[in-house]
């Protein structure tokens, strides 16, 4: 049993004759398309044209992972472009660790991860991400977006607070659909076997960012342009987004246990290029039926939420239930600690582990619409002042969740 | 005249008698065995609760999950317990059985072997209530849980019907495994649950046609503005 993460575990006997006479490679772009989608094609050439004008010297290929790509004609490309369809069903996580793995392989010095449905990837994007690993500056690059307050929320208001507070460090993306790799973190890598609990879905990206910031690796931010994904690569069912996104950090925070529990506080993480524009809100948000979901959740879930939160948590929530969407407020401190309640419950398993994630999705929902009357009004540094107080909320629950995470 | 009558006496208060000391001997045994049974209930039930207790059962079901799948059924007691329960009515059940079999009255002759018999569709019939408790809730909390996060109004209301229909099933399962009157629970079944079925499918197709129209076109709208309005990740 090998004790590295090895490519023959990962892909199939397709990917694996592929791959013969690819080698070795000093960059590679894997493109993550488990299932077929409509910017695939287009991701690819962003990703061959990239590597093609900001590293023209240095011999470099395209992986598309997973078997949602078609083939494409040999010389079609400007560096060429190679199916490893991963072995076993076709899962996000599989895709993702096929892309990886393979690129280890290939002796690569840096590995770009490219999510296909990420329809705004252009050219120069690669060259951001690529650019601090090959200079020897990041072992781990991660993408800052240019986004309008209501986009990205479950990441501004859950997820990256959360990473903040638990690992000590402040990533503004934490599932960002494109992230760099250097050789010295895919060598460190565990083996195929100890990543089967993250196959589904955003598993194996977020470990990925665990990974690194729980051990000795230079995490750099590179601001990218707006994101948008293609409208078929995203579910529409928000309790299933929320269950795979929010379940995939928890599950980090069981494995990475040791290395957070002490710690205290956060720090920023570098930062290669200017801040990214705030972009004005784009389409009209329905903060009414945010908060009628809210509403409802508190009539017909309190049963399961009495299950999740002690009774002070939701002697908080109570008066809550009674505020118009007009008037309605969730503040940070009382959705920082709903959060950290959600985690201790998860870690000794209250409930079904899918019930209890998919049932976080009404007090998103009421923390969504308080966040967006708060920000929509005032000047675009209110937006980050907002983000920030919801960092400092999951910082201040910090020593109570560690407390209670036994 | 005379005789005849002190004869009928006699012989009635003899044959009292005879009887008395037929019963009399066997009731007391009949007693003794029941009051045997439970102090031996007694002392069963403590030693099995303190050797698990000292097998920390309690905390291994709590660390494997087991603890959690009897809380997520409604039953608070801790595994421990229960063990201890149901070993002090086991014991005292078999002797309550061997009393009545020490009374050797008509009508209780073999009951021991009778219940004995019985014990394994018992076991079943119970495995089957308990799975289907754990199920109901299961079901009942997975569907309430959806349908608020779809936004539909009434969702406690559809739990309730989904735990009840589940705990229905698993009762008709045990009592046919019990095999109580067993023709007659497989035909009030049937006829409620298809009656349950018909009603709600002419309820659907005649009577709230138009509700179940909108109640669908609503449910698509909201999914196309969520999506048009909000990304999240």
């Amino acid at each position: 049993m090998a004790d590295r993460l090895g490519v023959e575990d990962v892909l199939g006997p397709e990917g694996l004759a592929a791959l013969e006479g690819l080698g070795p490679l000093e960059l590679v772009a894997a493109v993550i398309a488990p299932r077929p989608v409509r910017s695939l094609p287009a991701v690819i050439e962003a990703a061959g044209a990239g590597l093609a004008c900001a590293f023209p010297a240095r011999k470099a290929a395209v992986l598309v992972a997973g078997g949602g790509g078609e083939g494409r004609p040999p010389g079609a490309d400007p560096v060429p472009v190679v199916r490893i369809p991963p072995a076993g069903p076709a899962l996000r996580g599989r895709a993702v660790l096929a892309g990886v793995a393979a690129s280890r392989h290939l002796g690569a010095r840096a590995t770009a991860i490219v999510d296909a449905g990420l329809a705004s990837f252009v050219p120069e994007w690669l060259d951001r991400l690529l650019a601090p690993v090959v200079d020897g500056t990041a072992d781990y690059v991660t993408p800052v977006y240019a986004r309008a307050p209501t986009e990205g929320t479950l990441t501004s208001n859950l997820l990256a607070p959360l990473a903040r507070a638990v690992y000590g460090r402040r990533v503004h993306e934490v599932l960002g659909g494109c992230l760099a790799l250097s050789a010295g973190f895919t060598e460190k890598l565990p083996p195929a076997e100890d990543w089967t609990d993250e196959l589904d879905g955003h598993g194996v990206e977020m470990r990925l960012l665990v990974e690194a910031l729980t051990g000795a690796h230079a995490v750099v931010e590179v601001p990218l342009g707006p994101k948008q994904l293609d409208p078929g690569a995203a579910t529409t069912d928000l309790s299933r987004t929320l269950a795979d996104a929010v379940g995939a950090l928890f599950r980090t925070m069981e494995r990475y246990t040791l290395a957070w529990q002490d710690l205290l506080g956060s720090a920023p993480v570098l930062r290669r290029g200017a801040p990214p524009d705030l972009l004005p809100p784009g389409g009209e948000v329905r903060r009414d039926r945010m908060v009628r979901a809210f509403h409802l959740g508190l009539k017909d879930l309190l049963p399961v939420w009495e299950q999740v939160m002690p009774d002070d948590t939701l002697r908080q929530l109570y008066p809550l239930g009674l505020l118009e969407p007009d008037e309605f407020r969730f503040p940070a401190p009382v959705w920082a600690r709903v959060v950290c309640d959600f985690a201790v419950a998860y870690h000794e398993r209250r409930l079904p582990r899918d019930h209890l994630l998919r049932a976080l999705t009404p007090l998103y929902l009421g923390r969504v619409a308080a966040f967006v009357s708060e920000v929509q009004v005032g000047p675009p540094a209110r937006v980050a002042e907002a983000l920030e107080q919801v960092g400092r909320a999951f910082e201040a629950e910090k020593p109570s969740l560690s407390a209670r995470w036994r | 005249m005379q005789q005849t009558w002190m004869e009928i006496i006699l012989t009635a208060v003899h044959d009292v008698g005879r009887r008395l000391a037929y019963v009399t001997p066997r009731l007391l045994a009949a007693l003794t065995l029941v009051a045997i049974g439970w102090v031996v209930a007694v002392a069963v039930r403590r030693l099995a609760t303190r050797l698990l207790g000292a097998a920390d059962l309690d905390g291994r079901c709590r660390r494997s999950g087991l603890s959690m799948i009897l809380v997520r059924g409604g039953i608070r007691t801790g595994p421990t317990e229960i063990v201890g329960r149901v070993l002090f009515w086991a014991v005292f059940l078999i002797g309550l059985l061997t009393a009545l079999e020490a009374l050797e009255m008509p009508g209780t002759a073999g009951a021991l072997a009778g219940a004995l018999a019985l014990v394994p569709h018992v076991v079943v019939a119970i495995l089957v209530l308990i799975g289907g408790w754990i199920l109901a809730q299961f079901l009942a909390q997975a569907t309430v849980i959806a349908a608020v996060n779809a936004q539909v109004a009434g969702a406690s209301l559809l739990a309730a019907s989904v735990r009840w229909m589940v705990l229905i099933v698993a009762a008709a399962i045990a009592l046919t495994e019990l095999g109580v009157a067993r023709e007659m629970v497989l035909l009030t079944f049937g006829i409620a649950f298809g009656g349950a079925v018909l009603a709600l499918a002419l309820a659907f197709g005649l009577g709230a046609r138009e509700l179940a129209r909108e109640a669908l076109e609503g449910y698509l709208r909201r999914a196309r503005e969520e999506g048009e309005s909000i990304s999240h990740v």
